[in-house]
């Protein structure tokens, strides 16, 4: 492959998984970006001589990202992947997306679960539903998988959102840039279940974070221009 | 509910929109905030343009005016805002001196490399 992939990886309190995840993508170019842990992953990556990023109060996930997005930019990486620190997601689909994005000219790619299998009927998909019937009413396109967090950004993007107080990496964001004309595909991955720790999600915060999203997609399709 | 009173918060509902929608063009405005004035603007504009629902509410809660149903309206949702700045404001003072704090820590620790 000739062009350069960051692999981002943002990390809060991901001392039982990071050591794992970075084996499991050892050779490729990454960053992990520790967004103020308060456990031992800093020690961890530093005991490992990992290339990692600091950050010294909590960012959230949206801040932290944007960091390794910064980072990208400045080393002049053509694609920027957005990688869980928890194992969840996995590495040998990594090649399959990039050489998808270069083939298939996209902007971004989604790793996504549901391209050739059917969404399941549950309650936790039903969040994914709202978001992708949403989208489609904005944008008419399909996102089947509009929540999957393992997205391949090119430097187009890249660049955008490294500056932009707004665009995280997060539902609302694929939908406004499918505004803007950006092209968004979609490749089938497989996920597993995270290995070890608490997801950030639980269900008020679900919620939470549904209500936010909606609303997102709503203000930036209605009040921002391209 | 005077006729006065609805246009002036239609006028000023509306002068909300056309701001927030500029700062958000501008990316000058975090989402979150951008949300709670939209939700705010739009709760008084649907007030003002359907009054039979404060009123009914007023009826039934015992207010002699539709009015003081509005303004309590606006000083509950403000203080709302109000208590969650000033959480918010905490919060970055303590962000900010554990950011100072790092910063000192690590020139100390160059210095002595």
């Amino acid at each position: 492959m000739d062009k350069k992939v960051l692999i981002i990886i943002p990390a809060y309190n991901e001392a039982e998984n990071i050591e794992k995840v970075v084996k499991s993508i050892e050779g490729r170019d990454y960053v992990i970006i520790n967004d103020g842990s308060t456990d031992d992953t800093a020690n961890i990556c530093r005991q490992n001589h990992y290339n990692f990023i600091d950050l010294p109060v909590n960012l959230g996930l949206i801040g932290a990202f944007q960091t390794g997005l910064k980072y990208a930019l400045q080393n002049d990486y053509s694609y920027a992947l957005q990688f869980d620190g928890d194992g969840q997601h996995q590495p040998q689909f990594i090649d399959g997306m990039v050489s998808f994005a270069e083939e298939a000219g996209a902007d971004i790619v989604i790793g996504s679960r549901f391209v050739e299998q059917k969404k399941p009927f549950s309650a936790r998909m039903l969040g994914s539903r709202l978001l992708s019937g949403l989208i489609w009413l904005f944008t008419h396109k399909k996102i089947a998988d509009p929540t999957s967090g393992m997205r391949l950004y090119n430097k187009k993007i890249i660049a955008k959102m490294a500056s932009d107080i707004n665009l995280g990496p997060e539902p609302d964001t694929i939908s406004y840039f499918l505004k803007c004309k950006a092209s968004v595909k979609e490749f089938q991955v497989e996920m597993k279940e995270r290995q070890a720790g608490e997801s950030y999600l639980n269900f008020s915060g679900s919620i939470k974070y549904m209500w936010k999203m909606c609303c997102s997609i709503l203000v930036l399709q209605i009040m921002r221009g391209r | 509910m005077s006729l006065t009173l609805r246009i002036m918060l239609i006028v000023a509902c509306f002068g909300t929109f056309i701001y927030i929608r500029r700062k958000i063009r501008q990316s000058k405005l975090k989402m979150d905030e951008a949300i709670f004035w939209i939700v705010f603007s739009l709760i008084l504009l649907i007030m003002s343009l359907f009054p039979q629902i404060p009123a009914w509410i007023a009826f039934k809660i015992g207010f002699v005016s539709t009015v003081n149903l509005i303004y309590l309206v606006i000083i509950f949702l403000l203080i709302i805002k109000l208590f969650t700045m000033s959480r918010k404001v905490s919060d970055l003072e303590e962000r900010l001196k554990q950011l100072v704090q790092n910063i000192a820590i690590k020139d100390n620790e160059n210095k002595n490399q």
